[in-house]
Formats: structure tokens, C-alpha cells, sequence
């Protein structure tokens, strides 16, 4: 499976026709098919291309809907 | 706009700018729900189907309130409904609730509560941004959070999750909200 470093997965924002994928807890997950990360962006709040760990504490659900999402990768923590 | 409005909130500390999105996102969350209930509930057919018609009768017509009732806080705040419908539908809050491919009773409260799930979580979030900062967006959401609520007990309730608590509403509909739609 792919490693990501962050600077990498930047690249996949979900912007003109990039896929969006994002990360989780190590795990990098691509949500291009959602209708709510529409153009890489959900809820007006979050961005896809980043890792999105910490932000998930202040969201109204928890990680239960990444679970349909494929994983695509992991991510590399921040040395890389 | 209303100037000083809006700048209250941003002294608040609030991103207006994002709150307004979102606002745009959870209005057309509930027109385009208005319009697949619509569908939903032609399809709410036999003695199954009859038995449910009704309350989503209501809630179809609760949801379009809380279209109504959001529009002039969008536009009090400096936003703007975008002038193409296919880009507002795309832009929605929540999945569209579609007609389930076998439509029976079951699989369509299914798609009902979903519906329903989606917008607490999204009036929940709404409220926790704007508590103690932006006054009238909170006592909107919060009045639009408490139908949504009953909504979602409503149908799963039906769904054989538990009691509701409630009873099907009796005249008026939007106890909470039709204080904005005056
Ligand atoms: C304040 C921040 C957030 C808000 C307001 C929010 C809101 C929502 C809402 C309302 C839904 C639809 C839920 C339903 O259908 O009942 C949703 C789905 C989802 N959210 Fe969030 N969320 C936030 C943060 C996050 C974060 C940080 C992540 C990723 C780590 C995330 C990932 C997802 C995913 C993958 C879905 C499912 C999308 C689908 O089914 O197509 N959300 N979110």
C-alpha cells in the first residue's frame, strides 16, 4: 500500500478533477465519490489533502463513515 | 445585509463567511429534501405505507419552513442563494434522499430517518458555532434543531427503535420555527 507524506497528500485536494483523499488516524482514505467532499471540500469546514485526525473532535458524527470509503494509503507522520 | 448584524458576529469571533455557506448548505439540504419527500411520500402506498403518509406529509412541509425560515438570515448576513438551482442542489448539507430502488414502507423510512440524522447533525453544528456569539442564527437553528429532532424520533419510532415520546403534531405544523416564517 502507498505511504503518503503529507506534503504528497496535499496534491489530493479534490480540486479540478484531483481525487480528494484524506487522512485519518494513519490511514488515508479516498472520498472523491462523496457528495459531501464535493470539489475536495465538506461542509463548508474541512479540506481534503490534509489529515483531518484532530479536526474529527469537533464534528457532529465520528469515524463511522469513513468506514465505506477505501483506503488508499497511509500516512507518514511529519519527519518524512 | 444587515451591516451591523454581520459585524457583530464577526466580532464575536465567528467566520461569517463559512457560517453563510453553511446556512446556503443546510437550506438547500431542506428544499431538495421538500422535493424527494415529495416523492417519498407518493410512493408511501398500501396499508403499510398509508399508516406513514402523513407524518411525512408533515415533515415534507416542516422541512420547506425551515427553507423559508433560513433564506432571510443568509441574506441579512451579507449571503446569497446562488442563482443556478442545479448548483444549489449539488451543494446541499446532506445526501439526496432518494427513492430507494424496492420502495416499500421499511426501506423508505429508512431513507426518511437518514434524512433526518443528517440534519441534527447539521443544526447541532450550527449551534455549537453560534452559541453566545451570534444570537439570532443560534435561536433559528436551535428552533429548526428541535423539529428535526422530533422528526428523526418520529420515524424510527416506526422503524421499531423505541417509543418517540410524541404524538403526531395536531393543526399547526412548526411549533418551533413558524416564529421566523411570521
Ligand atoms: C465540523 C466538522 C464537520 C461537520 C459539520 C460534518 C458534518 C457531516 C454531516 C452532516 C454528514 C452527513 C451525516 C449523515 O448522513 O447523517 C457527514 C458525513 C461525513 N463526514 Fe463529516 N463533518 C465534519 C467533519 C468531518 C471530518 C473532520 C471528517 C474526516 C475525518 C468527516 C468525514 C465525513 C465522511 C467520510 C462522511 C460520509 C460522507 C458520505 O456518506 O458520502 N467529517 N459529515
Amino acid at each position: 500500500m502507498h505511504a503518503f507524506t503529507l506534503s504528497e497528500l496535499e496534491k489530493y485536494d479534490g480540486k479540478n478533477g484531483r481525487r480528494a483523499y484524506i487522512g485519518y488516524k494513519g490511514r488515508v482514505y479516498d472520498v472523491t465519490d462523496s457528495f459531501l467532499w464535493k470539489n475536495g471540500v465538506h461542509q463548508a469546514l474541512h479540506q481534503a489533502g490534509k489529515d483531518l485526525t484532530r479536526e474529527i473532535k469537533n464534528a457532529p458524527h465520528g469515524e463511522e463513515f469513513l468506514k465505506k470509503f477505501p483506503i488508499v494509503g497511509y500516512l507518514l507522520d511529519d519527519k518524512h | 445585509m444587515a451591516k451591523v448584524a454581520r459585524e457583530m458576529v464577526e466580532r464575536a469571533g465567528i467566520d461569517v463567511d463559512k457560517l453563510v455557506e453553511l446556512l446556503i448548505k443546510n437550506a438547500a439540504a431542506e428544499l431538495t429534501t421538500y422535493y424527494y419527500y415529495t416523492i417519498l411520500r407518493a410512493n408511501l402506498v398500501g396499508l403499510e405505507g398509508e399508516t406513514i403518509k402523513e407524518i411525512a406529509e408533515v415533515a415534507r412541509i416542516e422541512d420547506r419552513n425551515h427553507f423559508e425560515a433560513l433564506v432571510p438570515r443568509i441574506y441579512e448576513l451579507g449571503g446569497k442563494l446562488p442563482d443556478d438551482m442545479k448548483e444549489f442542489h449539488d451543494v446541499s448539507a446532506c445526501p439526496p434522499a432518494k427513492l430507494p430502488e424496492n420502495p416499500d414502507a421499511k426501506s423508505i423510512l429508512k431513507v426518511l430517518v437518514e434524512a433526518e440524522r443528517c440534519a441534527v447533525r447539521g443544526y447541532t453544528q450550527i449551534c455549537n458555532m453560534t452559541a453566545g456569539k451570534d444570537h439570532r442564527t443560534y435561536d433559528l437553528a436551535l428552533a429548526i434543531l428541535n423539529e428535526e429532532i422530533e422528526h428523526e424520533s418520529w420515524f424510527s419510532e416506526f422503524l421499531g427503535e423505541g417509543p418517540s415520546g410524541h404524538f403526531m403534531r395536531r393543526g399547526e405544523t412548526s411549533p418551533f420555527v413558524s416564529k421566523f416564517l411570521k
